[in-house]
């Protein structure tokens, strides 16, 4: 009884050992199993979660820290178990940091704006402040 | 011997509940951000009359009318909205049988961007406003930026996680129903009616065009390209696990696709003969009318056996619930509940039938009932009852 080793043939996402799949059947059936993304066994196969991960990565740098945000919670497994894939963990990894990064870049700033007022910045504040660029711009009324 | 066993078999009843709470927390989830936008945001009532859509092409109610102008007034703006909705549908239809479907994709992607950044932008602004939020503008528009785009994601990539698609689809069906309650308030009645009689008709009489689309697209096998919200798919825990995929585009690996094939084959027969009401593999997704964003209505089986609820279901109930919140929480309660049975009852035609069904009617007719039973006959007899501290 093979384990299932490969990547590409079959569904068997892992190489756990203790699993004994029967790689064409049972693999989705049975217990044991560590699947590259939270969905589990609904979602992605891993050769897939490779190029999934790879591109959220990529499009991250648009200014989306939220898409590394949501590549680190659907491939939340990979972060947790640290030795099943090391390619999609590479850019899971990475997401992780740039999330890090630049949350905390933005929510300093943020935080400086709302906290410092205007004390802080004079009449800048007012005119950054969103309720009175709104107001400035007509986004307030609706339709 | 049977007896001894905890479970000797798995009958639907284990299933049933999960299924059902996996169908019903969305939508309670989806009415109460609506009705709680509809209290915060709605303190002044006299802002309703600047709000013009094509709901209110024909007609826009003023305060001063009498009820018989407006009940006409409204009659005219439901017909005008309806046959704007007929008219999509069948475009949906053509676009669906000459096989554009990568344009119906890309529309449905803009149509949920639009939605995100526009509505969801306005939405934000409002809250903002209201509560005098000290966020910056710069702030702002990235978080209103990361939020559109990853949503644009999650509704046009088939394979993406299933909760984040689940939590943009209630996002969406918030923000456009938030936007529906602003309408007038006999407009919104009588348009609510109207749909659910067209719901009813576009699904059940053979012309439909929500028929014709959940025609086509069982025999070509394919899911069609719009905003519908997909329950996940429960897994059972007995040996008979079946691997059900959400999707069903699997072109990618056809190596999957046979064993899946064989296994879901395999497990449908098993099912079959120990005689239970399983839930089969019929990929009538669900149907209904579309909003010129493809939103569908309609109550359906996906291909996994998941429940599929259409979008504009979603929509809908929640307008009711927070017009409903706008006169006072009792009859938000009393149309809760009627949603819910109304909602509950369809899912077990729908297991009954095994075949598309509309959502809307059965719960729009009896949310409507019972809010103008609330209003007109509960509200006299809870404020007298408590105002001589007998109950409540």
């Amino acid at each position: 009884m093979e384990a299932s080793r490969s990547d590409e043939s079959n569904l068997s996402p892992n190489r756990d050992q203790r699993s004994n799949l029967n790689p064409a059947h049972n693999s989705m059936i049975s217990s044991g199993q560590v699947w590259p993304t939270i969905d589990g066994p609904l979602g992605l196969t891993e050769e897939a979660s490779v190029d999934y991960a790879r591109r959220f990565y990529k499009f991250g740098f648009a200014l989306l820290p939220w898409l590394w945000a949501v590549n680190c919670f659907y491939f939340w497994p990979v972060l947790r178990h640290s030795r099943a894939f090391p390619q999609i963990r590479n850019y899971v990894v990475r997401s992780a940091i740039g999330f890090s990064v630049f949350t905390a870049l933005l929510s300093a700033w943020a935080l400086t704006f709302s906290i410092g007022g205007e004390e802080l910045f004079g009449p800048v504040w007012d005119k950054l402040v969103m309720y009175n660029v709104a107001d400035r711009l007509g986004l307030a009324g609706l339709a | 011997m049977d007896r001894n066993q905890q479970r000797p078999r798995s009958s639907i009843l284990d299933s049933l509940g999960e299924e059902l709470i996996g169908i019903l927390t969305p939508v309670s989830i989806c009415m109460f951000t609506v009705v709680l936008l509809v209290c915060l945001l709605n303190s002044d009532p006299s802002s309703s009359s600047s709000f013009s859509s094509i709901a209110t092409a024909a007609y826009s109610e003023t305060d001063s009318d009498s009820p018989w102008d407006k009940l006409l007034g409204a009659f005219l703006n439901s017909l005008v909205f309806v046959a704007a909705i007929t008219v999509a549908t069948f475009l949906l239809v053509l676009l669906f049988y000459l096989r554009c479907v990568t344009f119906l994709k890309l529309y449905m992607g803009f149509s949920a961007l639009v939605v995100l950044a526009n509505l969801g932008g306005e939405i934000s602004i409002l809250l903002i406003d209201r509560f005098r939020f000290p966020i910056d503008s710069l702030t702002f528009s990235i978080l209103l930026f990361n939020f559109s785009v990853v949503g644009v994601f999650a509704v046009f990539m088939s394979r993406f996680s299933i909760l984040i698609t689940q939590g943009y689809l209630v996002v969406i069906g918030v923000l456009v129903a938030y936007f529906f309650t602003m309408l007038p308030e006999w407009t919104t009645w009588v348009l609510l009616v109207a749909l659910a009689l067209y719901d009813l008709a576009a699904v059940l009489l053979p012309v439909g065009p929500l028929r014709l689309l959940v025609e086509m697209a069982i025999s070509r096998d394919e899911d069609i390209p719009a905003l519908v919200y997909e329950a996940r798919p429960v897994i059972r825990d007995d040996s008979r696990l079946v691997q059900r995929r959400v999707w069903r585009e699997q072109r990618s690996n056809v190596n999957d696709d046979d064993v899946e094939n064989n296994v879901v084959r395999a497990e449908e027969e098993e099912e079959q003969r120990s005689e239970e009401i399983s839930v089969p593999l019929i990929d009538s997704s669900s149907s209904s009318s579309s909003r010129p964003e493809t939103f569908l209505e309609g109550i359906g089986l996906g291909a996994s056996g998941a429940i599929k609820l259409g979008l504009g279901d979603f929509i809908f109930y929640s307008v009711l619930v927070g017009r409903a919140a706008m006169y006072d929480l009792m009859t938000v309660y009393a149309c809760y509940l009627a949603i819910i049975a109304g909602l509950g009852v369809t899912l077990m035609l729908l297991s009954v039938y095994q075949k598309a069904l509309p959502a809307l009617p059965v719960s729009i007719m009896l949310g409507v009932v019972f809010y103008f039973l609330a209003r007109l006959f509960l509200e006299v007899f809870v404020v007298q009852c408590s105002s001589n501290l007998v109950m409540f």
